[in-house]
This record gives C-alpha cells, sequence and structure tokens, in this order.
C-alpha cells in the first residue's frame, strides 16, 4: 500500500481501537487545538496533563469543547513531563506528545534511566511530507535530531523508519541514501555511506526494505531525470524513504518543502518504547494534527 | 597456447640459473620470444653448455654483478630494445629497485605497483586469476581498486569479456570489525554506478560462496558471482599468498603472474619456481606486452 495524501493515514487508524495520546504540559494553545480535533475526529483518546486553570482558559477562548476529556492538574512541568511518561511505561497510553515545555526537557525525561521510555535503539526524526508535485507521500530522516550520524547511527535510523513504514503499510519501502552525486566519492563520506548501507541490504543486514545510493536528490524523486543519467536503480524516481546525510541538509530540505513547495508535513520521534509527537512551536496546527495522526497510524 | 601476433624481445637480469635459462630457451624454440641474457656470460655459456642448450640462440651482455645486471635489463627496456624484462637470480628487493627507480625505472607515473596471477587448478572448471600475493602486504581502498582493474584487463586479455571478481573475505556478512568488508562494499557500488568497469563484481564473499556453486545453494546468498568466480582479489598479501602456494604443493595447481604498473611488463618469481612456471610467465607477458 502506498500512501498518496496525508489524509490517508486516517484508512489505517479507522476501525481500529481508539489510541490514548497523553500532552505534558498540554496549556499549550496550538497543541490543545490539534488534540481536541484529533479527539473530535475519533484519531485519539486525549489524556491532558498540565496547569488545569491554564488549560480551561485556553480551550474558553479558543472555543475549543472539551467537555469529558481527562485533564489532570499539574502545574510543574517537568513533573507533568515525568507524569505523562510514567503513564506510557506503564502502559496507561500509547503515545506521548510535547505540549508547552522545551524539547530537551522532554526528551531528557524520555531518556531517564529509571522510568524513561528508552528501548536501546537511537531516538530519531521522521517526516512525512505531502508535497504536490511528487506522485506519493515521501518520508524524510533525520532532519531535526541526529546532527552528524555515523554509519552505525544511520543503520539504526533506517531501521527505526523502515520499522516505521512497514506499520503505515509498505511492506518494502524503497530508501534512497541522498548524496550530492550518483557516484561513490572517497572525499564524500556520505557517498561511501550509501555504498555500505547498499550492501548490508543486498546481504539482508537491513531488512524489509530496498535501500540504494548514492542517489542525487533528483535521481532519487524524478525517474526521468535517473533515466537521462543512465541510473538502473529500484529506488531511483519512487523513493519512499530519504535518508539525509546530516542535520543540515535535511532541516533545509524540511524547511524548504514547507516554505516554497508548500508541503504539509507531519512527524514523530521513533526508536522509544512509542511513537512521540515532538512538533516545533513554529508548526502550525495542522502539521500537529498530522502528526497526532501519524502517531496514531505507526503505534499500530 | 594462446596465438601471439608478434615475437618479443625479452631482457633477463642476472640470467645464469638452470631454470630461468631453460625456459627461456623454450620460449625462444616456440619462436615468441627472442632473449638477452644479462649476467656473467661465462656462467650463462657454462649453464647453457651443460644444459646441452646452444648459447647462440641468445643475446649475451656480459655484468659482473647482480645491480649493474638489473639496471641494464631496465635501461635496454626504457629505451625500447626490450619489450619485458624478467628477474633471473637476483634477489627480488634488489631486482625491484630499479624497476621502481623514479628517473630510470618503468614505473609509471602514479601507478600502483602490484602483483596478478593467473592459475589452472584441476579442479576449477577454469583459469582463476589473483591478486596480490606478492606486493602490497596491506592494500587500502585506492590500491584495491587498481589491483582488480590490473586482474580485469588481465582476464580480458585472456578473451573473458567481464570476468566475475569476487572480493575474498571470511564471510558474505558485512562488519565493521573487518575493514576490507567495508572497502568491498564501497567497490561493489562503484563497479554499478560504472566507476570500475568491465567486470561483475561482488564481495565480500567467502571463498566457498565465490568458487562453489553448491554452497551458493545450501547458503542461499543471492550473489551475481555465483559460484563462478575469474578473479579473487584477496584482502592482504599473506591471504593470498599462502591460497596459491597451497594449490601448488597441494591440488597440483600451476601459477603464472605478472607485475603490474609498469611501462612493460615484468616478470618476478621466486628463484625456487619451476621451470614450467617461468616458461608461463613469459608466455604470460609476451601477451599482455
Amino acid at each position: 500500500m502506498v500512501l498518496k495524501n496525508l489524509n490517508d493515514l486516517k484508512r489505517i487508524v479507522e476501525g481500529g481501537p481508539r489510541k490514548k495520546l497523553v500532552l505534558a504540559a498540554a496549556q499549550d494553545q496550538l497543541s490543545l487545538g490539534a488534540v481536541v480535533r484529533a479527539w473530535k475526529d475519533n484519531i485519539i483518546e486525549p489524556i491532558l496533563i498540565g496547569d488545569k486553570e491554564g488549560i480551561q482558559n485556553i480551550c474558553v477562548s479558543n472555543n475549543y469543547d472539551i467537555t469529558g476529556l481527562r485533564i489532570i492538574h499539574e502545574p510543574d512541568t517537568e513533573m507533568s513531563v515525568e507524569m505523562a511518561i510514567k503513564m506510557v511505561s506503564s502502559k496507561q497510553a500509547d503515545i506521548l506528545m510535547k505540549g508547552k515545555v522545551g524539547s530537551s526537557t522532554l526528551l531528557k525525561c524520555v531518556l531517564n534511566k529509571e522510568w524513561g521510555l528508552r528501548t536501546g535503539n537511537l531516538l530519531s526524526h521522521f517526516a512525512l511530507f505531502e508535497v504536490e508535485t511528487y506522485h506519493k507521500v515521501i518520508a524524510v530522516t533525520d532532519v531535526a535530531m541526529n546532527i552528524a550520524p555515523n554509519l552505525q547511527d544511520k543503520i539504526a535510523i533506517v531501521n527505526n523508519s523502515v520499522a516505521c513504514l512497514n506499520k503505515l503499510g509498505y511492506t518494502m519501502p524503497k530508501v534512497a541514501v541522498l548524496g550530492a552525486v550518483e557516484m561513490v566519492n572517497e572525499n564524500m563520506e556520505a557517498t561511501l555511506h550509501a555504498a555500505l548501507l547498499s550492501k548490508m541490504n543486498q546481504r539482508d543486514q537491513i531488512k524489509n526494505c530496498i535501500i540504494d545510493g548514492p542517489l542525487a536528490f533528483d535521481n532519487a524523486v524524478s525517474l526521468e531525470s535517473a533515466q537521462q543519467k543512465g541510473i538502473r536503480s529500484e529506488v531511483a524516481g519512487d523513493t519512499d524513504l530519504l535518508l539525509m546525510p546530516d542535520i543540515e541538509v535535511g532541516n533545509v530540505l524540511y524547511k524548504s518543502l514547507v516554505f516554497f513547495a508548500k508541503a504539509k508535513v507531519a512527524s514523530i520521534i521513533l526508536g522509544a518504547l512509542v511513537p512521540i509527537v515532538l512538533t516545533s512551536r513554529s508548526d502550525s496546527e495542522q502539521a500537529k494534527f498530522d502528526s497526532i495522526l501519524l502517531s496514531a497510524a505507526a503505534c499500530k | 597456447m594462446l596465438a601471439l601476433k608478434k615475437k618479443h624481445r625479452i631482457a633477463v637480469a642476472w640470467a645464469q640459473d638452470t631454470n630461468t635459462i631453460g625456459a627461456i630457451h623454450k620460449a625462444v624454440i616456440k619462436g615468441f620470444v627472442e632473449a638477452v641474457m644479462i649476467g656473467k656470460s661465462a656462467e650463462i655459456i657454462k649453464t647453457c653448455k651443460a644444459e646441452g642448450i646452444d648459447e647462440k640462440l641468445f643475446t649475451i651482455i656480459d655484468a659482473d654483478n647482480e645491480n649493474k645486471a638489473s639496471l641494464e635489463a631496465v635501461r635496454l627496456a626504457k629505451k625500447g630494445d626490450a619489450d619485458i624484462v624478467m628477474k633471473g637470480l637476483i634477489g627480488t628487493d634488489k631486482f625491484l629497485k630499479s624497476v621502481m627507480d623514479k628517473e630510470n625505472g618503468l614505473m609509471l607515473p602514479n601507478a600502483v605497483l602490484s602483483y596478478v596471477g593467473v592459475m589452472e587448478i584441476p579442479s576449477y572448471h577454469k583459469l582463476l586469476f589473483i591478486t596480490d600475493p606478492a606486493v602490497i602486504p596491506f592494500p587500502d581502498l585506492d590500491q584495491k581498486i587498481a589491483m582488480a582493474g590490473y586482474a580485469i584487463e588481465m582476464a580480458r586479455k585472456f578473451g573473458v569479456e567481464k570476468p566475475k571478481i569476487a572480493l575474498i573475505g571470511a564471510s558474505e556478512k558485512m562488519s565493521r570489525h573487518f575493514e576490507n568488508s567495508v572497502d568491498y562494499a564501497i567497490m561493489c557500488k562503484m563497479a554499478d554506478c560504472g566507476q570500475i568497469k568491465n567486470c561483475v563484481m561482488d564481495g565480500p564473499l567467502d571463498l566457498f560462496l565465490a568458487c562453489d556453486k553448491k554452497s551458493i545453494e545450501i547458503k542461499g546468498v543471492e550473489t551475481p558471482v555465483n559460484g563462478d568466480a575469474d578473479i579473487l582479489l584477496f584482502p592482504s598479501l599473506e591471504s593470498c599468498n599462502p591460497f596459491y602456494k597451497g594449490l601448488m604443493l597441494f591440488a597440483n595447481g600451476e601459477l603464472a603472474g605478472l607485475i603490474r604498473g609498469t611501462e612493460k611488463p615484468v616478470i618476478v618469481m621466486s628463484r625456487s619456481e619451476s621451470e614450467k612456471s617461468k616458461y608461463f610467465c613469459i608466455a604470460l607477458s609476451c601477451l599482455m606486452a
């Protein structure tokens, strides 16, 4: 199955039991807006933890009807995060979402050795874009979390993302390892990593996907451009997942897709016990909503 | 034997030993080489007489020590009076020193000096090219790429248009503990991208997966080399060297080999090598000249 747009994620969520999402430090307008909307759309069952008065004030002034929603009062930000995480680790919630709290504070708690959500896997960021000019949604990783992943990190990042795509219904997602060129160049580490990842995939050491690279961006997403260059690749022109060489490339690609190509985006953190919705403060309510949708689909 | 179009002139440095003279004589009689024997002329003539060989078949140049002999052999090749240089009774390191001399030697600019051998093994269904059993102890990525290029070039001279080259390791799995597997993955991708041409390449592969179809079936590994390798590229000199010696000792293998990276073919064989092996090397050098 292939997702044509982010709305297709609803098909995955529909019919199943509603996942419980716990919003930590819930007194945040855009987060609350997205969570309430996802609740009304039957995508999730929210639990709000935070400053109860603050939460209620936001809901009143924005006309969010939260009648019947479970709210746990915890005015201290860190305590509310800890409480949210403990609900997840004790299986009272399926998804963790960040409200009005810094990402670093939340992640520090996620990685807490005693009560955090560690699995032994590397945490990585996974973003799913709906771009008008591409024939399906395209996943991009890692645009926000791992700064300069080495080969071992990249293997973990691919594994996280492939497991997620498998859950979204992609049995054999096509993974393009991005470079500036489509040849091996010893002076460009990304191209060497690409060669190694491709070989490990051939040898079944990275499973459930087809990896090829290095591919330059145009070869990865345009069959025409790959054919012009005479590239023989199962992935070229039909990429499901783009693996970034480092965070700078990833972050700029992410932002140029959003700002120049008017892409819609959903993003989550993978590698913890459950998907984590950790959108940035500048993300729109729509992006937060789509991310919640993605997290619900990904914890199927 | 392969059909050789023209006669080649071979300069032999320190040429007074029986095996060398015997091998050269055979090649001269077969008609594919002319020989210039450089060394103590009296001894060369004496050996010829003892072996019943007519010394007038050779051009003999007198040299009173092995250094002078190897310098003269290289000089002849350099100025075009010889097409091939061969090592006689002189030590390999002294001989290669003349070959590698920056001003007067035979090195191609920026070339990697390496060794390619071709083996005939009764229990294998075709010739098997191997590299490098003699020159580079621990080849890095660039050296491995050069080695592959030389071996492919040689296999193609033998009429194997698109040789299958197996990059040999202890297993077919990638592991960061085996640095060679990292180089191999990079090389395979380079072959995919056309950066290494005229071959089908895969690695890491162990020797079974490289040369034995049954192992492929048993292990279920998908590889384009498919147990039918033409070329084996080894991770180190110390793995390749015992491989060929083991085959010679225990499996009736025969080896012919050449130094690559030089302007003209250079024959370096161990002094203890048989006359037959030396003869094969001479024939091979004519093919590559």
